[in-house]
């Protein structure tokens, strides 16, 4: 069995989510809209579980929900929708350098609909810089789209004072949630979101379904129009099965976060310490502002599709923000952000752990890596002659 | 990610490498590729003659730096090259390569190209006898290029001198090497921040030698043969720089919070 050390890119179903879904696809048909008892008995299991996603993020009222196809959709109809929802007040919206690929794009469609799109830089560590948010915002500006944490180099940041500089400025924040939502909790009346992108599969549910939060009197154009299901907000017949086991998922990681959390962020410290010990190896992001699940390391003078190839034969699976492994052979933008030069970008080893991970997955790839980076060190024409004569002694 | 689509033998070539390595008197060398793109590949030749009296090549040795078809398609061809005759090594082209691999993901031709192209670099410099690099030693010996953005950002994020360390604490910083003084500098700065960077037009670590050995140790990043073309910034902030590898003939962007260019 292979080690698995890439949950970021996908989360199996936890058993006991799949169990509470298997009726909805046989026996629990019924459609939501239809008025006879199939109907009537899929309409309460989705407000049941409309009712246990608003518990998850503590939310005031069931009615804050819209379920959607996951965290992509979500960003759509909050940053397009939002946008549209407010285009007489404005057309500027604020977003990072960092977001996630999704609202990246959905920057450009806006500037070619007409938009005016600022995408705030960040530190070394992939912090917004919260003086020039505050500057960057003028009386045209509508929404700011500011993620939680960074999926991959699991930075935190400082969602708090966001909120507050936009509520002061009476302009809609948006944040994706996915990066955080398996290991911190959140609470929408402690930080005032107006917008909160949340998927099913980050937390063990299933793919292909996910929710949009809308603080009470946010509404925002749909960008999917038809029959008027999710307060005319995302049409389309719902998908049953689906919000059961998101539900179930909520609920049970509601219960489960800050044991699980803890158990990770102590995984996670001995995986740092353990490959920081590699000679000319660095960890990206910040650290200690970060999830409790992700580690992000770069090595000198190696590149990282390499890398990955590599721990696959000694069967560890991980990512990397390598070009090589990209659909668009770009190294990773959220690294060249933070001030890597493109050689560095492309020598990253992306770790995340999930709710299945061990320690003593830990200590494999603790115990692989070396030799693998020594052997990709030896290769490579970068290695200073000096260093390699260095690692080579130490090899044998 | 594209890793299943590699075959079965483009696999065993990058688990198990053929002739890599360096020929210390190689006959040719030929260096391509960059490690901007992720790709960055150096071919060694040794040249003989078979009976017929023509030119083959006897030895040949590769190091690179990329992806796993940039390893494979680098070993593939030393192994095809070893032996033939300095014309047909020659008439190697990416697509044999490729083909001898049994193929690579469509994504991926621009690699194999890479090891043709480091092959015929080689074989060009053994027939031409010109050196495969043009070296360029210190920054003093260039003309003063103008800096776009410099007196823009002055003061903003852009320094001519600097006397208070303490605040450039956790900032990304480049510096411009204008002499032993600004190496020392950046030394210096590396007791308060994890990332400083120093673009010389130098092709080796730059300095005397006592310097050289500590940026040698030092988490300093060098940008050789690069120099600072434009700062760029937004609400009175330098947010990142250009900068021109004039090695590869290039531009690129850099993000950076602070840049010490010393008068």
């Amino acid at each position: 069995m292979s080690i698995y050390l890439d949950y970021q890119a996908a989360k199996p179903v936890d058993p006991r989510v799949f169990d509470e879904m298997k009726p909805y696809f046989t026996e629990e048909f019924g459609n939501p809209s239809s008025l006879h008892l199939y109907g009537f008995n899929a309409t309460k299991k989705l407000e049941e579980s409309r009712q246990k996603i608003a518990e998850f993020i503590n939310a005031p009222s069931p009615d804050d929900i819209i379920f959607t196809t996951g965290a992509t959709e979500s960003n759509n109809l909050a940053i397009i929708g939002g946008a549209l929802r407010n285009k007489r007040k404005g057309n500027h919206i604020i977003i990072s350098e960092i977001e996630h690929i999704s609202i990246l794009n959905i920057g450009k469609y806006l500037e070619r609909e007409g938009f005016k799109v600022s995408r705030l830089s960040v530190d070394q560590y992939g912090r917004i810089n919260l003086n020039k948010l505050e500057r960057l915002i003028n009386d045209k500006t509508i929404l700011i789209s500011i993620s939680t944490a960074s999926n991959e180099i699991g930075t935190l940041q400082p969602i708090e004072e966001i909120a507050e500089i936009a509520q002061k400025n009476k302009v809609w924040f948006h944040s994706d949630a996915v990066a955080t939502q398996s290991s911190v909790p959140i609470d929408v009346q402690k930080v005032p979101f107006d917008l909160l992108t949340l998927s099913s599969n980050e937390i063990y549910g299933p793919r292909g379904i996910g929710a949009l939060y809308l603080k009470k009197g946010v509404r925002v154009n749909p960008i999917i129009i038809g029959g008027g299901q999710e307060k005319g907000m995302r049409s389309g017949s719902e998908n049953m099965p689906g919000i059961v086991g998101f539900a179930k998922a909520a609920e049970i990681m509601k219960a489960e976060i800050n044991a699980e959390a803890a158990r990770l962020k102590k995984l996670r410290d001995k995986l740092i310490a353990g490959i920081l010990k590699i000679p000319k190896s660095y960890l990206n992001g910040h650290p200690e502002e970060r999830t409790p699940h992700n580690a992000n390391f770069r090595f000198d003078y190696i590149e990282g599709e390499s890398l990955l190839l590599a721990l696959k034969d000694e069967k560890v699976e991980v990512a990397t923000g390598s070009a090589c492994s990209s659909k668009t052979l770009e190294p990773s933008h959220t690294l060249i952000s933070c001030g890597l030069l493109h050689e560095e970008a492309h020598g990253s080893l992306l770790l995340t752990l999930g709710r299945f991970s061990e320690e003593k997955d830990v200590d494999k790839i603790i115990e692989v890596l070396p030799d693998v980076v020594r052997k990709l060190r030896v290769l490579s024409p970068l290695t200073p002659s000096k260093f390699l004569e260095q690692i080579k002694k130490e090899g044998n | 990610m594209s890793v299943h689509k590699y075959t079965e033998k483009v696999m065993d070539h990058f688990r198990n490498p053929r002739n890599v390595g360096e020929i210390e008197d190689a006959d040719g060398v030929g260096k391509v590729g960059n490690p901007v793109c992720g790709d960055l590949m150096w071919i060694y030749i040794k040249v003989g003659k078979n009976k017929e009296g023509e030119e083959i090549i006897d030895d040949i040795k590769f190091k690179t730096f990329g992806c796993g078809s940039a390893v494979s398609t680098s070993s593939m061809i030393t192994e095809m090259a070893k032996g033939m005759t300095l014309d047909d090594a020659y008439k190697i082209s990416r697509a044999d390569v490729a083909d001898e691999l049994d193929g690579l993901p469509p994504i991926k031709m621009h690699c194999s190209n890479l090891a043709a192209d480091a092959l015929q670099a080689a074989i060009d410099n053994y027939r031409t006898g010109s050196k495969p690099e043009v070296e360029i030693v210190t920054s003093c010996q260039l003309e003063v290029r103008i800096i776009l953005g410099l007196e823009e950002f002055l003061g903003k994020g852009v320094y001519k001198k600097v006397d208070d360390l303490e605040q450039f604490r956790d900032k990304r910083i480049i510096i411009s090497d204008t002499g032993d003084e600004s190496l020392e500098l950046a030394l210096k700065l590396t007791e308060y921040t994890g990332r400083v960077i120093v673009v010389t037009s130098a092709k080796s670590t730059p300095g005397r030698v006592e310097i050289r050995k500590k940026l040698e140790r030092s988490d300093v990043k060098i940008l050789y043969q690069s120099e600072l073309i434009e700062i760029k910034g937004e609400l009175d902030e330098v947010e990142k720089v250009v900068i021109h590898d004039f090695d590869e003939d290039e531009n690129y962007e850099l993000f950076v919070d602070v840049v010490i260019i010393l008068d």
